[in-house]
């Protein structure tokens, strides 16, 4: 069926589309154009291109650092992602939250199947991955550290969903100086679990611990603690 | 310092360094954007985040032809956090073509290049030579997420008449724009 539509109908549906103003109902038929005209995919892109430059008009806001330190160590957690950390997470998630699974016992679950693992490959010979048990009032967690170079993994159970206001933020304490701030928990969808992916050595720090902290976090801990742990091997 | 398309290249390849050399191009215009629509930095930032982690995951649809990489995160970011101004998640967005299609191959894109040329002085001139109303409707759709419709009854004009101010406002920036280069530009 020979395409209805001129060049210059569809560049007047591709300017609204590239400034988001296209009407839904128009989208598949300019889709269908473009399909087999180069000469109006030329103009979507030209027009595309030009709707971009918008913002440069405006002042630039940086983001803060906080952002691409959390963007990078999730894409880094699941470029390489172990199984062992998979299989806990999908064990976690897989819990249903209406059985009589408590915090307590889906982190001692999480737990013994940990250390068999960890047995194991202790035994092959590779570097030995390390946990760290995490608690507070209602929360209970670990701390990973595989042994493949990974970011370690922070899993809780027993934690409240907040308010889109705030967020639970992960700190990494040193003996001596201020505490810094890491990632944030995220609720596995479906789950009861949070987790958080830390990236960077834990060397030279003694504790971690998790705060609520308002939405995009805080350059310094609040006193609302959730949980924290020890770092230490013994 | 990696070009666009080795970005690109980067991305499809699935390569955490693609990500990270996007965002550290691209981070600061994802944020501008996200803030000037949402008005809130944790929603701004979060938006931000999840249009990163999407190309991430999904990188691989992009397809030159129909724009730059910039335009491309630029229409993600601005999607996503139109979407978040409405509340409506459900909403159906196409921040890329559909998968699948056959697209040909990559067509000349001057206007990749040209962005790296303009100074934020020279769109805020150009933009400032637009009549008002021209002005206003392409801000309303891109800043305030109005459809044309929408538009139309806000500014209480005919639906044509939003048509034709968005396209003559898009094509009188390029002219303005083209004529601030120093380079010739060429459309096609």
């Amino acid at each position: 069926m020979a395409d209805p539509m001129s060049h210059d109908e569809v560049a007047d549906l591709l300017a609204l589309e590239a400034v988001g103003a296209l009407e839904p109902s128009e989208r598949d038929a300019m889709e269908r154009h473009l399909r087999t005209c180069a000469t109006c995919r030329h103009t979507a892109a030209e027009y595309a291109d030009l709707a971009s430059l918008l913002p440069s008009a405006l002042d630039l806001e940086p983001p803060p650092a906080r952002l691409r330190r959390n963007l990078m160590a999730q894409v880094f957690a699941e470029a390489t992602a172990s199984p062992p950390v998979s299989w806990w997470r999908r064990l976690i998630d897989a819990i249903p939250a209406s059985r009589a699974f408590t915090a307590v016992g889906a982190a001692a679950v999480i737990a013994a199947i940990a250390f068999g693992i960890w047995g194991a490959t202790g035994r092959m010979g590779a570097r030995t991955p390390v946990t760290y048990t995490v608690s507070g009032t209602t929360a209970t967690g670990t701390l990973d550290v595989s042994s493949s170079g990974s970011p370690a993994v922070l899993t809780v159970t027993g934690l409240q969903p907040l308010a889109g206001t705030s967020t639970y933020e992960v700190w990494l304490i040193p003996p001596q100086g201020s505490p810094k701030g890491v990632a944030f928990l995220s609720r596995a969808p479906n789950g009861s679990a949070w987790t958080a992916v830390i990236p960077g050595s834990l060397a030279g720090y003694k504790s971690v611990a998790a705060t609520v902290e308002p939405a995009g976090g805080s350059p310094t801990p609040s006193n609302i603690e959730v949980l924290s742990g020890q770092l230490s091997d013994s | 310092m990696l070009s666009d398309d080795d970005i690109i290249r980067s991305i499809a390849a699935h390569s955490p360094e693609g990500i990270e050399a996007l965002y550290d191009r691209y981070g600061g215009l994802a944020h501008t954007v996200a803030l000037r629509i949402l008005s809130d930095r944790g929603a701004a930032e979060d938006v931000v985040q999840e249009s990163f982690l999407a190309v991430w995951r999904r990188g691989s649809t992009f397809q030159p032809g129909r724009g730059s990489l910039r335009a491309w995160i630029c229409t993600i970011v601005r999607n996503r956090a139109i979407d978040r101004l409405r509340g409506d998640r459900h909403r159906t967005r196409l921040d890329t073509p559909i998968e699948g299609e056959s697209i040909e191959p990559a067509v000349s894109d001057p206007w990749a290049a040209v962005a790296l040329e303009l100074s934020g002085e020279e769109v805020r001139k150009a933009l400032a030579e637009l009549p008002p109303e021209q002005r206003q409707t392409i801000e309303l759709a891109y800043y305030g997420g109005y459809s044309q419709s929408e538009i139309a009854t806000a500014m209480e004009v005919p639906l044509g008449t939003v048509k034709g101010r968005v396209r003559i406002a898009l094509d009188k920036l390029r002219t303005s724009l083209a004529d601030r280069l120093e380079t010739p530009w060429q459309t096609q």
